[in-house]
C-alpha cells in the first residue's frame, strides 16, 4: 500500500506527540524540552496537540456503539426532479446523465421565455475536481460560436453552490438515426460529415479538444426543413493550454469505458501521452466509417466483452477493414439493408465505396497519428475533393504505388502493423505481422524460428552465452521498433536502425526481409549484402541461396543462378520456388537434358498440388517447351487447380494466360485464343506477361488460319518486348527475370510459327 | 459483471485511475438504496449508515470477498459520498434558513453516524480538506469511521494495518482536527455575525 509519505515533520510531530502521551504531566515539560531539542516551534505545536487531546472532549467520540448515534433531518430529496428550480430555470424534465452530471430540459421564464438544456453537477458530486472539469467545459462552450455546435446561454451555482451551465437545446436526433430513418444517399452523408468537421475544427481552432466524438454527441435538428448537425456534450474535452492532469486520466477512464469504439490508439494506450487534435480526427474517421457502412471498424460490443487488455491491444493494434471489404464480407440480408438505407444498392455501394472513399477514411483512421489527417478540416476537404471527382490527398504514399507497379508477384512480403510473434528470440518475442501473397514467404518464417530454437538451445549452454542473453535483451526494443517502422513502410529509417546493430544471427529474418526490399527496389548490391548474411547465418535456409540466384538471374550470372537454386533445392527439397525459377534458366542456357530431368523430378514432386499459385507456376516452367504427352495431361491438371481458383482471385491474369499457353499446346487452338484475349483484359498491364501472351496468341492465331491477326499479335508482342521488357544482355533482367525469360522463350518460339513457316507444335 | 466489479478489478490489476470512476458509481447506489429504505419505513424510522454502507457493498462487489484493494477503495468512496451528502444538505438548510428560493420539500429522517451539530460538520469538512493535503491515509481513518460508519477494527482490517496503529492515528488525528477548528474559530472570532 502506498501510503501518502508524511513530511518529516510531522513523524517527528507524531512521534513526539504519543511518546508524551505515554507520561504522566509531571514528567511531560521535560520530555518534550529534551524531545524537542533546538526546535521551538514543533515544541509549540506538540504542546498545543496535547492541549486539544485533553480538551477535545466529545469531539468525534468513538462510535463504537450504534446507539449512540444521532439523527438528523435531511430536509430535501437527494436530487433535483422535475419541478424543482435552478436559479430562473424550471426544471421540466431529465434528458441526460453522466458519471457527475446530470441534463434536464428546462424552461427559462425571462427576459425570454424558452426551453433550454441545463447542465448540473449532481448532488454530492461537487468535490474539486469535478468542479474544475465542469467549469472547464463552460468556459470551452462559452469559448465557441458556430453554427454547428451547441451554444452556451448562461452559467450559474445551485442555492448550495453546486456549478451548472445553460445551453441551447438542440432537439434531434443522432446523426446516424437520422440518416438512416431519411435514407440518406452516401452523398448526403457526406455532406452533413463536412459540417461535423468544420464544427470540430473550429473547436480546434479554439484550443479544444473533444476527445468524445461519437453520434450521441451529434444531433442533427431541422432549420427550416434544411437538416443541421450539431454537436454537443464537450463534457470531457480538454483545453490544449492546460497540462495533463489526473482529472484527464479519470475522463479518459471514463472515455474508456463509454466509447471504446470511437478511441483512437494513443487513448487506449492511457500511457499519459500527450492527446492531441488528431484523435478527435479519429474519431471522426469512425463516425464517418459508420455513415458509410453502417458499422463501427470494430464491433463495440466485441470489444467491451473481450475484456481490458484485449480491447486495448485491439485498437492499438488491429487493423481495420476497409469499408468496401467490410461491406463486401457482409452476410447478404445485412448488405442490402445497409444498401436500402443508403438509397442505393449492394454492389453500387460497394464500387463507390471502393477507392477514394476507402482511402480517406483509413487515413483518418490510421494508428500512427502522423499518417492521419493534420486537420479536421483536411478530412472535410479530401472528401470534397472526392464529390468534386478530383484526386484525394489519401492514396496511398508513393512507394506502394511502386510495390502495386513492379509487383514480384511471389516474393513480396508486406510488413504491416506491429502484433503476432513471428520469430521467437532467445526468450523475446518480435512482433511482425506479414502479410503473405505466398505461403512460401510464412514458410520462411517458420524456417527461421527453427533456427532460432536451434540457437536458443545453443545458448542455454555456455557461460559466455549467458551474456548474449543480456545483449538479445537489450536488442529487443530496437528489433520492435524496426518491425514497426516496416510496419509502416518507412524502410529507409527501418534499414538506418538495422544497420546500428551488429552483424548476428537474430538479425536473420530482418536479412530476409530487407533483400526481398532491395530486390524490389533493384537495389541489387545491398540485396546481395542482405542475402549473404542470411546464408552466413542461416544456412540450412532455403532464402538466402535463392536471393542470391535473384540478384545473379538479374545480372545474368546464369551459372552463379544456377549454383545457388541447387544449394537452395538441395537444402530445402519441399520447398517450391527454387525449382520453378531453375526451369526457365536451364531452358535459356539450352541444357535440355537438365530441364528435362528437373520436369521429371517437380511433376513427381508437385504434380498433384491443390495450391492454385504453384500449380500455376509448375505448369508455366514446363510448359515453355512443348512437353511429352503424358506430362503434357499432369500439367493440364494442374491448370486446372490454377483456373479454379477463379477470377476474383488476384492472379487470375496469369491463371488465363496458363490455361491459354496449356490449351495451345494441346492443340485447342480457338479456345487458347480465348483464352489469352482474356488475359489482356487485365487491369494492369505487365510487360513480361503480356509479351507471353501475345505471343501464345499469335501462335495459336497462325494455326487458326489468322494471318492477320496472328501478325498483329506478334507484332504487339515484340513492340511490348522491345520498349518494356528487360534485353538479354542489359544484365538488368530486373526482380522478375524469370517471366522476363519466359516471356522472350515464347516470343522467339512465335516468331519461328507465324513468320517462319513452322509446322504446329508437335505433341 | 457489474461495473462495479469491472472496476474493482482494474483497480487489483493495478488501474490507478479507476478509483475515481468508483465514487459515483458507490454514490448513486448509495443514494438509491436510501431513497428505496426510505420509501419503505414508516416515517421516523432510521437506517444505520453501517448497514446502508455495507448493503451497498454486498449489492455492487457480489460474494468474492473482493480483494483488498477493491474494498479499501469501495468505502473510500462510500465515506466520502456520504460526506458529500452530509455537506450538501447542511448548506441547503443554512441557504434556507437564509431565506433562499422556497423548495419543495420532503422531510426525511436518517441515522447517520456521527454527525454532531451542523456547524461542527462543517468545520470538520474544512479542517478535514486540509488533513487530506497533510496525511491522505490518516484522513481516510477518519472517514471511513466517521462517514461511513465503521468501526476501528473494520477500519483498521479495511486499510490494512493493526488495531494498535489505528488507534494510535485517531487520537493523534482527532487531536490534530480540534486544533485546526480552533485556531480556524479564533481567527474568524471577529467576523462572526
Amino acid at each position: 500500500m502506498n501510503d501518502a509519505p508524511d513530511t518529516p515533520s510531522t513523524e517527528r510531530e507524531e512521534a513526539i506527540f504519543h511518546g508524551a502521551l505515554q507520561l504522566p504531566d509531571a514528567l511531560r515539560a521535560e520530555y518534550l524540552k529534551h524531545a524537542c531539542g533546538s526546535d521551538p516551534s514543533l515544541r509549540e505545536r506538540v504542546t498545543a496537540l496535547l492541549k486539544a487531546h485533553e480538551q477535545s472532549g466529545a469531539f468525534l467520540k468513538e462510535q463504537d456503539a450504534p446507539a449512540q448515534q444521532k439523527t438528523i433531518v435531511i430536509s430535501a430529496p437527494l436530487t433535483e426532479k422535475a419541478g424543482d428550480r435552478i436559479g430562473r430555470y424550471k426544471l421540466l424534465q431529465t434528458i441526460g446523465e453522466g458519471g457527475c452530471g446530470v441534463v434536464y430540459m428546462a424552461e427559462q421564464e425571462e427576459p425570454v421565455r424558452r426551453r433550454v438544456a441545463l447542465k448540473v453537477i449532481k448532488l454530492g458530486m461537487d468535490t474539486k475536481s469535478v468542479v474544475a472539469r465542469f467549469e472547464a467545459e463552460r468556459q470551452a462552450l462559452a469559448m465557441m460560436d458556430h453554427p454547428n455546435i451547441a451554444k452556451v446561454l448562461d452559467a450559474g451555482g445551485t442555492e448550495t453552490g453546486r456549478p451548472f451551465f445553460v445551453m441551447e437545446l438542440v432537439r434531434g436526433i443522432k446523426i446516424t438515426d437520422y440518416c438512416d430513418q431519411n435514407k440518406l444517399s452516401t452523398e448526403e452523408r457526406l455532406n452533413l460529415f463536412m459540417q461535423v468537421c468544420n464544427a470540430i475544427q473550429h473547436a480546434h481552432q479554439k484550443g479544444i479538444i473533444h476527445r468524445d466524438i461519437k453520434p450521441s454527441n451529434i444531433l442533427v435538428t431541422l432549420h427550416d426543413g434544411v437538416p443541421v448537425p450539431k454537436v454537443i456534450d464537450f463534457g470531457i474535452a480538454k483545453a490544449t493550454q492546460g497540462r495533463l492532469t489526473d482529472q484527464t486520466l479519470f475522463t479518459a477512464f471514463e472515455q474508456f469505458i463509454g466509447t471504446p469504439a470511437y478511441m483512437s490508439p494513443e487513448q487506449a494506450e492511457m500511457s499519459g501521452l500527450d492527446i492531441d487534435t488528431r484523435c478527435d480526427v479519429y474519431a471522426l474517421g469512425v463516425l464517418l466509417y459508420e455513415l458509410l457502412t453502417g458499422r463501427t471498424p470494430f464491433d463495440a460490443k466485441e470489444l467491451v466483452q473481450s475484456g481490458l487488455d484485449q480491447m486495448r491491444r485491439t485498437i492499438r493494434e488491429k487493423e481495420p477493414e476497409r469499408p468496401s471489404t467490410r461491406l463486401s464480407t457482409m452476410l447478404d440480408a445485412d448488405l442490402t439493408a445497409v444498401a436500402h438505407l443508403r438509397h442505393s444498392d449492394a454492389p453500387k455501394l460497394v464500387h463507390l465505396l471502393r477507392g477514394d472513399l476507402d482511402w480517406i477514411v483509413m487515413k483518418a483512421l490510421e494508428k500512427d497519428r502522423t499518417r492521419r489527417y493534420e486537420t479536421a478540416n483536411g478530412l472535410a476537404m479530401d472528401i470534397r475533393r472526392h464529390l468534386g471527382n478530383e484526386a484525394v490527398l489519401a492514396r496511398p504514399p508513393s512507394n506502394f504505388y511502386r510495390l502495386q507497379k513492379f509487383a514480384r508477384r511471389n516474393q513480396i512480403v508486406f510488413v504491416a502493423g506491429s502484433v503476432v510473434a513471428a520469430a521467437l528470440i532467445a526468450g523475446f518475442a518480435i512482433s511482425t505481422v506479414l502479410f503473405l501473397k505466398e505461403r512460401e514467404a510464412r514458410k520462411r518464417a517458420t524456417e527461421a524460428e527453427r533456427i532460432q530454437a536451434t540457437l536458443r538451445t545453443d545458448a542455454e549452454r555456455g557461460r559466455e552465452l549467458a551474456k548474449k542473453e543480456l545483449e538479445l535483451a537489450q536488442l529487443r526494443p530496437k528489433y520492435q521498433e524496426i518491425s514497426q517502422l516496416l510496419g509502416t513502410e518507412q524502410f529507409d529509417r527501418a534499414e538506418k536502425l538495422f544497420k546500428e546493430i551488429p552483424d548476428r544471427a537474430e538479425s536473420v529474418p530482418f536479412y530476409q526481409v530487407f533483400g526481398d526490399l532491395h530486390i524490389h527496389f533493384e537495389q541489387w548490391d545491398q540485396a546481395l549484402t542482405n542475402y549473404a548474411k542470411v546464408v552466413e547465418y542461416a544456412p540450412s535456409n532455403h532464402v538466402g541461396y535463392i536471393g542470391i540466384a535473384d540478384v545473379d538471374a538479374n545480372r545474368e550470372n546464369w551459372q552463379g543462378a544456377r549454383t545457388n537454386l541447387a544449394r537452395a533445392i538441395e537444402v530445402a527439397p519441399a520447398e517450391h520456388e527454387a525449382y520453378y525459377k531453375l526451369g526457365s534458366l536451364l531452358v535459356h542456357t539450352g541444357d535440355l537434358e537438365g530441364y528435362q530431368r528437373l520436369r521429371d523430378q517437380v511433376l513427381r514432386q508437385f504434380g498433384g498440388t491443390r495450391e492454385s499459385n504453384i500449380a500455376e507456376r509448375t505448369a508455366k516452367e514446363f510448359l515453355i517447351l512443348p512437353p511429352p504427352a503424358a506430362d503434357l495431361v499432369t500439367l493440364s491438371n494442374l491448370t486446372e487447380v490454377a483456373v479454379a481458383a477463379g477470377p476474383q482471385s488476384g492472379y487470375w491474369p496469369w491463371f488465363q494466360y496458363i490455361k491459354g499457353l496449356t490449351e495451345y499446346r494441346l492443340g485447342h487452338f480457338a479456345s487458347a485464343v480465348d483464352w489469352t484475349r482474356g488475359a489482356l483484359k487485365a487491369a494492369r498491364n505487365v510487360p513480361f506477361r503480356n509479351v507471353g501472351v501475345y505471343a501464345v496468341l499469335a501462335m495459336a492465331e497462325h494455326q487458326l488460319n489468322q494471318v492477320d491477326e496472328a501478325r498483329a499479335a506478334l507484332a504487339k508482342a515484340r513492340e511490348i518486348a522491345k520498349s518494356d521488357l528487360p534485353q538479354f544482355g542489359s544484365h538488368n533482367l530486373g526482380p522478375d527475370w524469370n517471366d522476363v525469360t519466359i516471356s522472350r522463350i515464347l516470343l522467339h518460339e512465335a516468331e519461328g510459327v507465324v513468320e517462319g513457316g513452322g509446322t504446329p507444335s508437335a505433341k | 459483471m457489474s461495473d462495479v466489479t469491472r472496476i474493482l478489478q482494474s483497480i487489483g490489476a493495478g488501474e490507478k485511475q479507476a478509483s475515481a470512476q468508483l465514487l459515483p458509481l458507490v454514490y448513486e447506489e448509495l443514494r438509491k438504496l436510501a431513497a428505496s429504505k426510505m420509501a419503505h419505513e414508516a416515517p421516523g424510522q432510521s437506517l444505520q449508515p453501517t448497514a446502508l454502507v455495507h448493503e451497498a457493498w454486498l449489492k455492487l462487489a457480489g460474494n468474492q470477498g473482493a480483494q483488498w484493494e477493491g474494498r479499501r477503495h469501495f468505502f473510500g468512496a462510500a465515506a466520502e459520498a456520504m460526506r458529500r451528502i452530509l455537506i450538501d444538505n447542511v448548506r441547503r438548510k443554512a441557504a434556507q434558513r437564509h431565506g433562499g428560493d422556497r423548495q419543495r420539500v420532503d422531510i426525511l429522517e436518517i441515522d447517520l453516524a456521527a454527525p454532531g451539530p451542523d456547524d461542527e460538520l462543517l468545520a470538520l469538512n474544512e479542517a478535514l480538506e486540509r488533513f487530506e493535503a497533510l496525511d491522505k491515509t490518516k484522513a481516510e481513518l477518519i472517514k471511513l469511521r466517521y462517514f461511513a460508519g465503521l468501526t476501528t477494527e473494520e477500519a483498521a482490517v479495511t486499510l490494512g494495518i493493526s488495531l494498535a496503529t489505528a488507534k494510535r492515528w485517531w487520537v493523534y488525528s482527532r487531536a490534530w482536527l480540534f486544533k485546526e477548528i480552533r485556531d480556524m474559530e479564533s481567527s474568524t472570532e471577529g467576523n462572526k455575525g
